[in-house]
């Protein structure tokens, strides 16, 4: 409460002195906002409750189930506005999954729980282990999130690594390994910096490694399972994996539960971690675009929340802003773009957990968590109208091709100093964090404009792999002259388009 | 309630457009550019203040003070697992030098989040977790509270202290409008949270009912800890690490503030007088009193807010439930057990802090033997005990 007081306070204080809060640094357009498309609504939370949220879903009779750092799980139902608490006592939760209207899914720092109301009377009062089959080494960094479920019924959660800014307690669950322990940020009981896989059988499986803080899980709309991941050691920035069984995704640390792998994971080469390692499909320069992304979601709701449908979505602590990505499929592999979609506007900082409504609306549980952030409940809905935005970048051999949601003026878009472009890369390394090597800024050649003046072909003087290529769109605007909303987008480029 | 009035203050601060450390001057004229020279007439003396960056965005010190023309030697450490940085402001000015370094964009990272402004007196770039550094500077001529500030985006609303210029007494820390309004409202948490007769606000957004559980991090257990709230002021702590009650004490539930406050690394305290410590390991065994079996846990169901807690040996499923003893210091815990084909034994240590009494079976010194037969259905009744324990059977004679 205290913190979101402060929040309150701080904001009131840059209201009245006319400054705009300078949370988010990417530039936008003058002219039209996001809220003009997009509805904000702050939920209203029961007195008493620390709404540090770790988990929002909604059940199949349409109430919004959430859970909160001390513990409680509580529903909500849309209609009535009526708050209700479902279970009590949990150990920070930080996600849920309904399984009915009375039973669900949720993640504690200790184990995989399945909260079951069996005599009716709202509340639960079963409480089943259905996994801990992991280790905990009392370190506070160990969160655990999830669980996500797959078609085939298998349930995906994710393991984050301990902190060296604490250490471990005497008595740990799981087995002690002291090969994993030095570094920054250390995997000295069993599947820390893991993505683990639980099938239907009961069996939790490791099933790949490399991860210092994945903060939830996702899918996106064709099953592809996509985990972020936060600057820090070995992380020059933060990221977005594509993850695939046994691979490994470059926090050396989880190393150690490798089978087979019986060395201190900091001993190898940095030259052979890189060979090892599979690249994020997104990078999120810091600072500029994130600095601690949440939980990827994918807009299942086929138009009902705006032009987006099939694309992801994904939170942002630090900033009040709601990320957008535009992926791709190039060689084999994903890669893409990152551009803001909500930012300011209402919004606030710590936006953990997203779930879509049935209505189609983005509610957003927010948490601070000890970090920067904030505290509560916020609900996005698409007012109906389209915003001007850039719906897709897809690489081409000589550039980008950009698709717009509304056709775009020709005059402007057609001028190749319409749009600003940079590059950089960010270096993988056990330092903490990376500045960035090499920003160069790369000439476009040409804008060509299609005749539906939906699309603009980019040729580039240079593309490179290996690099972020940053874009920032000056003045195009939609042939009804609505201005761009967001203008400044990232590419992971990591593969050239042949 | 009690830190209400320094947030009060705080905002009506704000809302007039003043900083928070505009209290300190309002009977005084407005503060000029401070003079790097120590006045001739101080008697200052060298000082070293040492400040460390801690979990949850703060600094360990929140304030410190020093006399006008004192030679500071200030060594940051940065303990934390993100990376911070440190600047002096000008009074007044850390909000505005948060908002400059916000500005930087991509350019932060190599200014180290300092920003290019005269409002900025002394700084010390961005240190990575493990860093420290050390900055030395003259303290200013002029009496003053100059904030000091971590500028790493998204850190600066939050994460600052004051340095008091002054020679006068510093206010009481609550009274402190220069700090975080948080570390004030610790400081009367604190005072709150000493006294257990006066009923503690509820944490949650409902009445807190006993009996009431927390998974937490307790002391003295392995880290996935229940702790557990009885009618009575009776409460444990069972271990689902290794399905096992590890400590009762009386007086008292648990006060979890630190460790809900921040990331979570501090543990949960008990409240009240430890009376009981399992000292013979996990209690039950099955055929043979020599064979330890690895318990698996299962969960627990809430009996009437009651756990009963779901666990197996060697493939066969226990339910324990633990209720208070009436009439006294103590713990009823009622077995069930699957049906077994062999005796079943329980382990205990006569140094534990209670005497045992077993509704079924016969104790040979510490260790109880149930026939099979016998072992659907039993409680151990735990009684604190000072002095010699006993161990009894419900209608038998006490044996040493």
């Amino acid at each position: 409460m205290t913190r979101s007081l402060v929040s309150l306070l701080l904001f009131l204080l840059l209201s009245l002195s006319g400054t705009a809060p300078a949370f988010a640094l990417s530039p936008t357009a003058p002219g039209d906002s996001i809220s003009d498309y997009y509805e904000l609504e702050t939920i209203p939370l029961p007195p008493g409750l620390s709404a540090e949220t770790g988990g929002v879903a909604f059940m199949p009779d349409g109430r919004l189930i959430a859970c909160f750092h001390r513990g409680e799980v509580m529903t909500y139902n849309p209609q009535t506005k009526a708050w209700k608490l479902f279970a009590e006592g949990l150990h920070d939760p930080l996600g849920l999954l309904p399984v009915s209207n009375s039973e669900v899914l949720v993640m504690q720092r200790p184990e995989l729980t399945r909260l079951r109301d069996t005599n009716a009377d709202g509340q639960a009062d079963h409480y089943e282990t259905v996994t801990d089959g992991f280790g905990m080494s009392g370190n506070y960094h160990e969160f655990a999130f999830g669980p996500l479920k797959d078609k085939e019924g298998n349930l995906f959660i994710s393991l984050n690594l301990a902190s060296n800014g604490a250490g471990i307690r005497e008595e740990v669950r799981g087995q002690l390994n002291e090969l994993g322990r030095p570094g920054r940020m250390y995997s000295t009981v069993p599947y820390r910096g893991w993505v683990m896989k639980l099938t239907p059988d009961g069996k939790l499986h490791p099933y790949a490694m490399g991860f210092r803080s994945p903060n939830s899980l996702g899918f996106d709309k064709q099953g592809n399972l996509f985990v972020p991941d936060n600057q820090g050691d070995w992380l020059g920035t933060s990221k977005l994996y594509h993850v695939q069984e046994g691979k490994f995704y470059g926090h050396p640390s989880s190393l150690v539960w490798k089978p087979g792998f019986n060395i201190d994971p900091l001993t190898l080469p940095v030259s052979e971690l890189a060979q090892m390692r599979t690249k994020a499909a997104v990078l999120f320069p810091q600072n500029i675009m994130a600095n601690s992304p949440t939980q990827p979601l994918c807009d299942i709701t086929e138009g009902k929340f705006g032009p987006f449908a099939g694309q992801m979505l994904i939170g942002e602590m630090n900033f009040p802003k709601i990320i957008r990505l535009m992926l791709e499929e190039v060689d084999g592999e994903i890669q893409g773009a990152c551009v803001p979609f909500y930012q300011n506007a209402g919004l606030r900082k710590g936006n953990n957990r997203m779930v879509f409504a049935p209505d189609g609306s983005l509610w957003v549980g927010q948490t601070d968590h000890g970090w920067a952030g904030d505290k509560g409940i916020q609900r996005i809905t698409w007012k109906g109208q389209t915003p001007m935005e850039i719906l897709t970048m897809n690489l081409t051999p000589s550039g980008f091709d950009l698709t717009f949601t509304q056709p775009v003026d020709a005059a402007t878009a057609s001028d190749p100093k319409t749009y600003d472009f940079r590059r950089y890369y960010y270096e993988y390394h056990r330092e903490y964090g990376s500045k960035q090597f090499d920003v160069q800024p790369i000439e476009v050649m040409k804008a060509q404009v299609s005749p539906d003046g939906k699309r603009v072909s980019l040729t580039l003087k240079e593309m490179k792999p290996g690099y972020i290529y940053e874009m920032t769109v000056n003045g195009v605007q939609a042939t009804n002259k609505n201005p761009l909303i967001n203008n400044f987008v990232c590419y992971t480029l990591n593969k050239l388009k042949k | 309630m009690i830190y209400l009035n320094p947030l009060l203050s705080f905002f009506l601060l704000l809302s007039i457009g003043l900083s928070p450390g505009a209290l300190s001057f309002l009977a005084e004229s407005p503060i000029e550019a401070p003079s790097l020279a120590p006045p001739a007439e101080s008697q200052t003396k060298d000082t070293t203040i040492y400040i460390k960056a801690v979990g949850g965005l703060q600094y360990d010190m929140v304030r410190f003070k020093v006399a006008p023309g004192t030679n500071v030697t200030l060594v940051l450490e940065n303990t934390d697992d993100m990376a911070h940085n440190l600047l002096i402001t000008q009074p007044k000015a850390r909000l505005e030098v948060v908002q400059a370094a916000l500005t930087l964009g991509a350019k932060g990272p190599e200014m180290n989040y300092v920003p290019a402004s005269p409002k900025v007196l002394w700084s010390i770039k961005v240190l990575n977790p493990g860093q420290k550094q050390t900055l030395t500077f003259t303290a200013p001529a002029q009496e003053g509270v100059y904030p000091y500030v971590c500028t790493y985006p998204g850190h600066g609303f939050i994460m600052y202290g004051a340095m008091h210029v002054t020679r006068k007494p510093l206010p009481p820390l609550a009274d402190d409008p220069n700090i975080p309004p948080d570390r004030a409202n610790d400081q009367a948490e604190a005072a709150a949270h000493q006294g257990h007769d006066s009923p503690a606000a509820s944490p949650h957004p409902y009445e807190l009912k006993l009996p009431a559980m927390y998974r937490t991090f307790m002391p003295d257990c392995s880290p996935a800890a229940i702790a557990v709230g009885l009618p009575g002021g009776l409460s444990y702590c069972w271990d689902a690490g290794t399905c096992r009650l590890r400590y009762a004490w009386k007086g008292g539930f648990v006060d979890n503030a630190a460790h809900w406050k921040g990331n979570g690394n501090a543990l949960s305290n008990v409240v009240g007088e430890i009376y009981y410590r399992d000292q013979a390991g996990f209690p039950l065994r099955l055929g043979d009193p020599a064979n330890v079996p690895t318990p698996k846990f299962k969960g627990y169901r809430l009996l009437d807010r009651y756990p009963q807690f779901e666990y197996s040996i060697d493939g066969v499923e226990i339910k324990e439930l633990i209720k208070p003893l009436e009439g006294g210091t103590g713990l009823v815990r009622e077995f069930q057990v699957e049906q077994v084909k062999e005796p079943l034994y329980f382990v205990v240590n006569r140094n534990d802090g209670v005497s045992y009494q077993a509704s079924q079976g016969k104790w040979t010194e510490e260790i109880l033997r149930i026939p099979a037969g016998k072992a659907r259905n039993f409680t151990i009744t735990m009684t604190e005990t000072k002095g010699e324990a006993t161990l009894t059977e419900m209608k038998g004679e006490a044996k040493r």
